[in-house]
């Protein structure tokens, strides 16, 4: 049970530090109470319209592109690290590279594809198009 | 272990035994290949050649290695490659004929199916990566491979159903699908991490090696198996997870639907095979994990369910899927009716039977709905009313998938659906039998409702057939033929299913 003790005194720390903080700042600082600090972002612009906007389909194109780069630097750091030691123990360059360049090949096969079918094309959406310029109108 | 294979052109080095998932990555790149360097390709020819011919050449290589014993006991026993990650035995080539075989008739039919859509490139190798997947799935030998395969059949499968996106329908189903995957693989990693915690291991050898040091786990072993055992029920279409069925079989596209009714079962049962067989073997389960009593729940309530619903379905495509819920609860016998100690590779085995003949008739039946989609013909049971005289050699091959379904005499289903209960019978578990055959006899009443608004009832006036699609005829004659065939060659099916069986005892 012991070993918990620890891991409670960190909770309490955690969570203190905070509360002390800004228990401490309310004591210090003075109190102005102003309009533009009450507004939903204290950003100097003005809120427009709702927060239930569509995003354009393109987003999640290059968030899924990312991803397959994301993957593969994941799966490509722990192969240079051994990439060296491996060849100097002797291991052939067939089973340290051919594999990773294997790997890469399918990959590039499928960045490949997804450019030429217009995966990286920013398409602009005419209804988005036509509600800006409406917005921009009124 | 690093037995090489024995073959009559010399020894291949062991990497040579995953071929048939290889040769359908490559074709599935290669389809990519061809659709970059021409992306408005609608050459359906091309495409549904090629990867008809991929699929085929797996099928080919896989029997090949079938017939000359690679990864059996004659041969120096299962090949074991990439640290035990993925095993190439019997068992998983068994699997590989069906999956192969099921993907080579879905896309010569899709040759018509999909010859107006767009992205045409994109559905073969979708199927393709599918199949390789599949492939596997019925190959991993560790918990991990086990889930990475699952998604690699899963992913495409959920594209594939929202295949053709203008329609409500398929986007719907393809929605409701891949929920209830992604529910289902959330509760299958999750079972994965709780029986890692109490064993130590994600190799199935090593599970069950490690199955008597988890005294204190029990409990969370016994939860992680029952969670492990709802990923395998969503991929089998069974009861708990079974309700995405109907939907999406009804939404896709009808050669998907074959695909994942037959094809996408058939890899579920093979994994949930492997991975209860190997890491959870009968004899050292500590008390409180009876995964075979879930199973026999399972099955029963699976086939029974199943049947009850189709008999009450008025949209023929929908009985079908209810027909292949009620099908995975047969096929569930095989895990249902294992003792320690009994005849369990017959049981096994007599389900992997059933399952290659019912890749053969069910797929058959999925793509006759496809034709008659074809057709615009309508979807309930009325508007197949007199089909047979318009169109006599498809209906005839119908008759002879839902007869074989239905598990009549002279068909293949006959032969399978015997030899499964009379499996479990000399197991032990008549009553397994005894459900399954009230269960069949149910069956028959809603099969034959479709032969008979085929041959008996008289057509509407209206009724007007289009042209005889060239690949969706090849498909459903050829997977007419199968289910004949599979009568007299059920001996060596039956027996090579019994054989590869035995090695996982």
């Amino acid at each position: 049970m012991s070993e918990w003790i620890a891991i409670g005194a960190l909770a309490l720390v955690a969570v203190g530090i905070p509360l002390g903080m800004m228990a401490a700042s309310a004591i210090l600082r003075p109190s102005v109470p102003e309009q533009g600090k009450s507004a939903t972002y204290e950003s100097g612009e003005i809120p427009t319209g709702s927060a239930r906007v569509q995003f354009n389909i393109q987003y999640y194109m290059v968030a899924l592109l990312f991803v397959v780069f994301d993957i593969e630097t994941v799966l490509i750091f722990p192969w240079t690290v051994i990439y060296r030691s491996a060849l100097s123990q002797g291991a052939s360059l067939a089973t340290v590279l051919l594999p990773m360049l294997v790997f890469i090949g399918v990959l590039v096969v499928g960045l490949v594809w997804a450019w030429r079918n217009g995966a990286v094309e920013w398409v602009k959406s005419p209804l988005a198009k036509r509600r800006k310029t409406e917005r921009q109108d009124a | 272990m690093a037995g090489a294979l024995a073959l009559q052109s010399g020894p291949l080095p062991d990497w040579t035994a995953v071929s048939p998932a290889l040769i359908l990555a490559l074709t599935g790149l290669l389809l990519f290949v061809i659709d970059s360097i021409d992306s408005d390709s609608d050459n359906t020819v091309l495409l549904a050649g090629l990867s008809t011919v991929g699929s085929l050449f797996a099928f080919g290589v896989a029997g090949w290695f079938l017939v000359e014993g690679t990864g059996q006991a004659a041969t120096g026993g299962a090949i074991s490659l990439y640290g035990d990650a993925l095993v190439v035995d019997g068992m998983s080539l068994f699997f590989t004929l069906i999956f192969t075989i099921v993907a080579a008739m879905v896309c010569i039919a899709s040759l018509d199916y999909v010859a107006e859509q767009r992205h045409q490139a994109e559905f073969f190798s979708l199927v393709l990566f599918a199949a390789t997947g599949m492939t596997l799935m019925s190959m991993s030998n560790s918990l991990a491979t086990a889930f990475i395969s699952l998604e690699l059949a899963s992913l495409p499968s959920y594209a594939l159903v929202a295949y053709l996106k203008d329609n409500r329908g398929s986007v719907e189903a393809a929605l409701k699908y891949f929920l209830i995957g992604a529910l289902s693989s959330a509760v299958f990693a999750f079972g994965i991490s709780l029986v890692y915690a109490a064993t130590g291991s994600l190799l199935l050898s090593d599970i069950a090696s490690s199955l008597g040091d988890a005294d204190g786990m029990t409990g969370i072993l016994g939860m992680g198996v029952l969670m492990l055992l709802g990923g395998f029920a969503f991929k089998t279409a069974s009861v708990p997870f079974h309700f995405w069925a109907p939907e999406a079989y009804e939404g896709a596209p009808a050669p998907i639907s074959a695909f994942l009714s037959s094809a996408s079962k058939a890899a579920g049962f093979a994994i949930a095979f492997r991975v209860f067989v190997e890491a959870f073997p009968l004899g050292q389960l500590p008390a409180g994990v009876d995964w075979v009593l879930a199973f026999q729940v399972l099955a029963v309530v699976t086939m029974t369910l199943g049947n009850f619903a189709a008999a009450t379905q008025e949209n023929v495509k929908r009985m079908l899927a209810y027909s292949s819920i009620g099908h995975a609860g047969y096929a569930l016998i095989g895990l249902a009716a294992l003792t320690a100690g009994g005849p369990n590779a017959n049981v096994l085995g007599a389900s992997m039977a059933h399952l290659l003949v019912y890749g053969f008739m069910n797929t058959g039946a999925f793509l006759f709905i496809a034709l008659v989609e074809y057709w615009g013909v309508g979807t309930t049971f009325e508007d197949y009313n007199g089909l047979g005289a318009r169109a006599p050699m498809a209906c005839v091959a119908m008759s002879v998938f839902m007869f074989s379904l239905a598990g009549l005499p002279p068909f293949g289903g006959f032969f399978s659906k015997y030899v499964l209960f009379y499996s479990a019978i000399e197991a032990g578990f008549w009553w397994l039998a005894a459900v399954g055959a009230v269960n069949s006899a149910l069956s028959l009443f809603y099969y034959s409702r479709v032969v008979k608004a085929m041959w008996i009832e008289d057509a509407a006036p209206t009724l007007e057939l289009g042209s005889k699609p060239v690949g969706l005829y090849t498909a459903v004659i050829f997977a007419a033929v199968g289910t004949l065939l599979l009568l007299p060659a059920f001996q060596p099916v039956i027996e090579t299913a019994q054989t590869v069986a035995t090695a996982l005892f």
